[in-house]
């Protein structure tokens, strides 16, 4: 098989490098820059939003605050309650969309239609709005201060948009892929998890990512659910910093960086599948 | 008979409701909830991080002191811990056996019925020993007893800057306040831009302009809590907040908590006008050498600046009796004690509320207390009634539209009244009602859902129960069984979780539910729906949120896709860009959005002194003017947006087989050829599902417009459908007009969505 790489590389002169990288650093400078003030507030000391200054690193640096997390407040079992939560909703979102974006795809029965377009109509009303009712169901249904509760409402709001991703991509997918597997006699299950599953590999990536992040940074959610301090996930911690008119802020930028670094060693650690799924494009065309 | 009949079915109704959940119950249960030996009593508060420290120690004392006891505290913001004490008090009859909080919250508390009055649990003796500012009446009731007395403004100094510029002592009027706030008005550098300013306080927000007004002989309520906000003291006043920004120039141009708060944290600024709950911060700054005095005189009337001062204190659940009850009040007899007021006024300087404490030594000879003590002394108590939420509301966008300039003081000041009457009354709609027309909705009301119902259970058989028993013509029943068991478990956890909430909001939304009506509400009918659609501003609102919808969605794209396709090919370093780029998506939004907030600022903010720097653009007042504040939003939430969509696309781009561009670039086609007929057409199935959703999502995105806007600001100007709908709704706890205006957003969103989706033919494009 040809490797694409080569391929395309003979066609990338100096010039389109240079344009490329010019571009593209200019772009990294653009994602990177409010993130490096977040950096600049969690390592000053004192409790200080704003600042005068461009520089990134203030003189009287400090890494005080991240200490303090660790030290004055229970970060460590928010994480571990966080890594807990957020790993189920990405299992369950991955796993049934995986299987209702499948079906999606290559069936079609009557209520399908329908389906979609409610999966859409679940988006449609304003969240804020949710919380009462949504509330009123977990309390009666005994799911305060539970994981359960908040698993359960995660990965639904995950999942539509995974349903909806899953689906797209398999319809990429030819179906004389599986026909072939049906004929050496393969179930239908079989096919689809032997065949189709590992070739949709980056529609599963985007699906991992998406429901991690949904779990990941919700508190408002979270803030109705847990009551207790020792079953907080990062985000009610990290908002406990918070106050009106009060807030420390160098703990609340401290926490926030902490709380996207395994957001980001998920993210490179998914990519080498985001790019696995090309090799049998082939067949169609 | 037809009189009684209505009522009956409105009971059903809340039955069905009820049955809903406890269907739900046996389907779901398996919940675990914490058990305990001891006896574990709850305590909310929205107490910051100093305060809390000394609640932490207090009720540890009381733990060892009643070993079969445990305390748990959970601390949520002001306003959130009244949120979530009113969903879980009000609406499940659960919550917290305490909450703590400001005797602003007690009005409506009352009006919910969800606090418990409490003369009877204490003796005459017992409050006697009490400042009688320290316990909240309502209604001929006692719901609250005070620790502290607090939350008043008073001015802040820098005893340092002071001396730098010769002075000794702090004003004592305010014509001495100008005029020393020039001397301490510096551009250190002669660049043009003031390196120092005379005075800071987050002066955009009613609550720090109040003193002003009063010293002008203003105030907020008359006796029956009618709004007073049209007169000469509130024109006079606008004009002197005003004028020290524009005239005298002592204040920066554009200044909220938080830049003042940092400002004089730092030692930018000489004078700071800052609540008690703040200074403790202040007095450890290594940059303020800390001075407290009360608010100077104003020499025109001869009135002291009044500011509102506020009872803290604890509210009781109204649900408790029998041996908890009485371990909740021995509790809150403990936290409101001597020796509990003694520890939080030595080590906080908060004024405590028992007469004895204020006499002991340490806290009677204490200087910041003192002087705090003659500032509450000034100052008038918080109005406690429902009425004070809306005229808030009703001052904030009429203040911040004079300061702006689009409106004169007069302009103002009638505009205030005129909007402070009419949330009043929203306050309390929904009381008469008309009992005739409201029987003939609730059974119209009754039979549209019933009829939903039933279609929605006949559809549900259709699609998927019939498929299940029987197949899919054409298909073999094994084959389509298969499907359903696919698609199912998905659907159950999706609809499982939404058909409850979206059941419950379409109820409310014809119901009168608001503050005084939340144990009783009614079916009103189609009444809510009148008021949404006879309010122009839902029009305006509404186009400001296609607009905002558009631009950011057609940014994103264009940004993801345009990224995806310079990252899709080998590129030494390749990996490390990609993770850099997707940055804005991994941290949180909620301190990225502030982050953006500050560097929109309109002096130090990065994005003022880049434009300046690069380009030679004047500096744009940001966060002031209502179309830039717009604009603000929309580039910060593109910046939050762009990751997202390149990974889609990323994804998506891996599904086009290479062999496609290799022919097409033998049969001569250049590369924008191959964009068009091969990438694009190809990239759409997976792009669609994404943009479709990222349509919805960002017409419903509060986050963004509340955070870098700070709540609609200025004056209720920024907003978007969801974020005016939060605003005038569940400030002034209209439910009913809350649930009516949000189903309107959801019909405009499903009626957008089919026309989009039957245009783009998304779920077909494949085949």
């Amino acid at each position: 098989m040809v490797k694409i790489g080569q391929f395309l590389m003979k066609k990338t002169s100096k010039l389109q490098y240079f344009m490329i990288y010019t571009a593209l650093f200019m772009a990294v400078a653009w994602s990177i820059y409010p993130i490096l003030r977040v950096i600049t507030i969690s390592i000053r000391p004192g409790d200080n939003l704003l600042t005068e200054s461009l520089s990134i690193i203030p003189d009287d640096w400090t890494f005080d605050n991240y200490r303090k997390l660790f030290t004055d407040h229970p970060f460590g079992t928010w994480i571990w309650n966080s890594i807990l939560v957020t790993a189920t909703v990405m299992l369950t979102g991955v796993t049934l969309a995986s299987t209702a974006g499948y079906a999606l795809s290559r069936f079609r029965f009557p209520g399908r239609e329908a389906s979609l377009f409610s999966l859409l109509v679940t988006q449609m009303f304003p969240a804020t709005m949710l919380l009462l009712p949504l509330f009123i169901m977990l309390s009666s249904l005994h799911l305060i201060n539970t994981y359960l509760g908040l698993i359960v409402i995660y990965s639904s709001t995950a999942l539509p948009f995974c349903v909806w991703s899953m689906k797209g991509y398999y319809d990429t997918i030819p179906y004389s892929l599986e026909e072939a597997a049906r004929i050496d006699g393969a179930s239908r299950f079989m096919a689809f998890y032997k065949i189709i599953l590992p070739l949709a590999s980056p529609a599963l990536v985007i699906t991992a990512l998406f429901s991690f992040m949904s779990a990941w940074t919700e508190y408002i959610v979270a803030a109705q659910v847990l009551w207790y301090k020792e079953m907080f996930t990062l985000p009610i911690g990290l908002k406990s910093f918070q106050a009106n008119m009060n807030t420390e802020w160098g703990l609340y930028a401290a926490g926030a960086m902490i709380v996207s670094i395994p957001a980001i060693a998920l993210f490179l650690f998914l990519t080498k599948y985001l790019i696995g799924g090309l090799t049998l494009g082939s067949v169609k065309g | 008979m037809i009189e009684y009949f209505p009522s009956h079915l409105i009971q059903n109704f809340k039955r069905s409701l009820t049955f809903l959940r406890q269907f739900l119950v046996s389907v779901l249960l398996l919940g675990t909830l914490l058990g305990a030996e001891k006896t574990t009593l709850h305590l909310w508060h929205p107490m910051p991080a100093p305060s809390r420290a000394v609640l932490n120690d207090l009720v540890a004392e009381y733990e060892s002191l009643h070993p079969d006891i445990s305390v748990h505290m959970l601390y949520k913001e002001n306003e959130e811990v009244r949120m979530a004490y009113m969903s879980a008090t009000g609406f499940t009859e659960g919550g917290p056996d305490l909450l703590y909080g400001p005797s602003d919250f007690t009005g409506a508390l009352v009006e919910m019925n969800i606090i418990k009055p409490l003369e009877s649990f204490f003796s005459e003796d017992e409050l006697a020993a009490f400042d009688p500012k320290g316990l909240t009446w309502y209604q001929g009731h006692l719901y609250q007893i005070g620790d502290e007395l607090g939350n008043h403004l008073a001015l802040v100094y820098n005893k340092r800057l002071f001396a730098e510029v010769g002075l000794d002592r702090p004003p004592e009027s305010l014509q001495e306040l100008i005029e020393f706030g020039k001397k301490l008005t510096i551009d250190k550098d002669g660049d043009g831009v003031i390196d120092q300013y005379g005075l800071v306080w987050n002066f955009t927000e009613p609550f720090f302009f109040m003193p002003f007004y009063a010293s002008y002989g203003g105030w907020v309520m008359d006796e029956d809590q009618n709004p007073t906000l049209n007169n000469e003291a509130a024109v006079k006043a606008f004009k002197f907040v005003r004028d020290m920004r524009d005239i005298h120039g002592i204040i920066p141009k554009e200044c909220d908590y938080d830049v003042a708060d940092s400002k004089f944290n730092t030692g930018a600024a000489g004078m700071l006008i800052n609540g008690a709950w703040s200074w403790a911060k202040y007095m450890d700054s290594p940059h303020v050498d800390f001075g407290l005095a009360v608010l100077p005189v104003n020499d025109e009337t001869g009135l002291f600046p009044a500011p509102m001062v506020a009872t803290k204190g604890y509210y009781m659940n109204p649900y408790l009796s029998g041996e908890r009850e009485k371990q909740v009040v021995e509790l809150m007899k403990f936290l409101t004690g001597a020796d509990a007021q003694f520890q939080y006024a030595s080590r906080l300087a908060t004024i405590p509320t028992r007469f004895e404490v204020r006499e002991r030594p340490q806290i009677a000879e204490d200087p910041v207390i003192m002087t705090s003590i003659e500032q509450v002394s000034r100052g008038r108590a918080m109005p406690i009634s429902p009425q004070m939420r809306a005229i808030w509301d009703a001052m904030r966008p009429a203040y911040q539209n004079v300061l702006g300039g689009s409106m004169t003081p007069e302009e103002g000041a009638a505009y205030q009244q005129e909007l402070a009457v009419q949330k009043v009354a929203e306050l309390y709609e929904g009381q008469d009602i008309d009992q005739d027309a409201v029987n003939i909705s609730a059974i119209l009301v009754y039979l549209g859902g019933l009829i939903l119902v039933i279609w929605a259970l006949y559809k549900l058989f259709v699609a998927f129960i019939l498929p299940l028993v029987r197949g899919i013509p054409g298909v073999q029943v094994q084959e389509s069984r298969f499907g359903v068991l696919m698609v199912a478990p998905a659907a159950l956890f999706i609809f499982g979780v939404v058909v409850y909430p979206f059941f419950y909001n379409l109820v409310i939304s014809f119901s009168n539910m608001g503050l005084t009506t939340v144990n009783d509400w009614q079916i009103i009918g189609l009444s809510q729906y009148g008021k949404v659609l006879t309010d122009s501003q839902f029009y305006h609102f509404f186009l400001r949120t296609v607009i905002w919808t558009v631009v950011n969605v057609v940014l994103h794209v264009i940004f993801g896709v345009m990224l995806a396709l310079l990252l899709n090919r080998p590129l030494p370093g390749k990996g490390i860009i990609r993770v850099l780029l997707i940055l804005p998506w991994a941290v949180p939004s909620y301190i990225t959005a502030l982050t953006w907030r500050g560097m929109f600022n309109i002096d130090y903010g990065a994005v003022n002194i880049i434009l300046n720097k690069f380009f030679g653009i004047e500096p744009i007042s940001w966060l002031i003017d209502p179309t830039n504040a717009f604009i603000a939003t929309i580039i910060t939430n593109v910046w939050l947006g762009i990751p997202f969509m390149m990974i889609i696309a990323l994804g998506g781009l891996q599904s086009i087989p290479q062999e496609l561009y290799e022919a097409a670039s033998i049969d001569g086609a250049t590369a924008w050829q191959q964009f068009k007929k091969i990438t694009l057409p190809l990239l759409k199935p997976v792009m669609i599902p994404a943009i479709t959703l990222g349509i919805v999502w960002t017409f419903n995105n509060i986050n963004v417009v509340w955070l870098v806007s700070n709540g609609g600001q200025p004056g209720d100007q920024t907003h978007i459908l969801v974020s005016f709908v939060y605003r005038a709704a569940f400030n002034l706890y209209r439910y009913g007009y809350a649930a009516a205006f949000s189903f309107m957003i959801f019909i405009m969103l499903a009626l957008f969505s089919v026309k989009f989706m039957q245009k783009n033919k998304a779920t077909e494009t494949a085949y």
